[in-house]
């Protein structure tokens, strides 16, 4: 039984690769997709409202670079403010961490956009592990205009766990 | 330019697609390997960079942030979380889960529109 349906979610999946290829870069529509990643962990799947799919057409502002430079030292001290606020006595607890990583991103990208910095995208990661004998690497790489897109980071560590916050900066033109 | 078409009269950024392109790298680097810190951060830089490397070769108006987190199979926790403040109707992401024996790897991939 299992083995039909990975068939036919194999058929499926080699039907849509087609159907993108005669449509070039045309989106498909999201209720025909279907997944073969396996998920080990339940976790909240990250629904897109459809209202939001609305095209709003705006003029160009033709104006290619910002106003002012993305503040990475304010954005730093930000980082290290709310990461030390919200971990500074913590023990690891894997509820706890779990909701603080959502939390922490979210009162992170607030703080930020109170900045008011005009024509940035921001896209705030928060990754939170316990430190024991296990080894970690985290990497990143961009593509992007490195004149106005930035990012600011900065690690917080006691002694059961350690996090790690990113905030990539991206100039939209 | 009759046939020409803006970038953003597209739905959004494929997540699907870039889903299917970033776990083939991932498979590509990390797959029938064991963890091993000698090379590990060679496969993390090699993740990336594959993967921006074939996003970049859909042709699409996007700035692209690739992440990529290698975590040792073991009993101790992990988390990540994303907040983003950015055009829904245009930006999108997608979270790539990768595990065998040995260790799990996390690579989300952020999609931020150029152009209006």
């Amino acid at each position: 039984m299992a083995q039909t349906h990975g068939s036919k979610q194999q058929a499926q999946r080699l039907e849509q690769g087609a159907e993108s290829l005669r449509h070039g870069a045309q989106a498909q529509s999201r209720e025909n997709n279907v997944s073969l990643s396996t998920v080990s962990h339940a976790d909240e799947p990250s629904q897109r409202d459809e209202s939001s799919r609305l095209t709003v057409r705006m003029e160009n502002t033709y104006q290619l670079g910002p106003t002012k430079p993305f503040p990475v030292a304010t954005v730093n001290h930000i980082l290290e403010d709310v990461l030390t606020t919200y971990l500074q006595e913590a023990q690891y607890d894997p509820e706890f961490c779990r909701q603080m990583t959502k939390t922490i991103s979210e009162v992170i990208k607030t703080q930020v956009k109170e900045l008011v910095i005009p024509r940035y995208k921001l896209i705030v990661i928060v990754y939170i592990g316990q430190r024991d004998d296990q080894s970690i690497v985290i990497g990143s790489r961009c593509l992007w205009n490195p004149k106005s897109d930035t990012v600011s980071s900065y690690t917080f560590k006691n002694s059961t766990f350690f996090a790690l916050a990113n905030v990539y900066a991206v100039y939209f033109e | 330019m009759e046939g020409y078409q803006r970038p953003c009269d597209e739905v959004g950024f494929n997540a699907d697609e870039a889903h299917n392109i970033v776990k083939e790298c991932v498979d590509g680097v990390l797959g029938g390997n064991d963890y091993n810190e000698n090379n590990i951060n060679q496969w993390t830089a090699s993740i990336v960079e594959q993967s921006i490397t074939h996003l970049v070769k859909l042709g699409k108006a996007y700035k692209y942030i690739v992440t990529c987190a290698v975590v040792q199979r073991s009993p101790y926790g992990f988390h990540t979380a994303s907040s983003c403040f950015w055009d829904t109707t245009s930006d999108g992401t997608c979270t790539i889960r990768w595990e065998n024996r040995t260790m799990n790897c996390i690579v989300n991939v952020f999609a931020v529109a150029i152009v209006l």
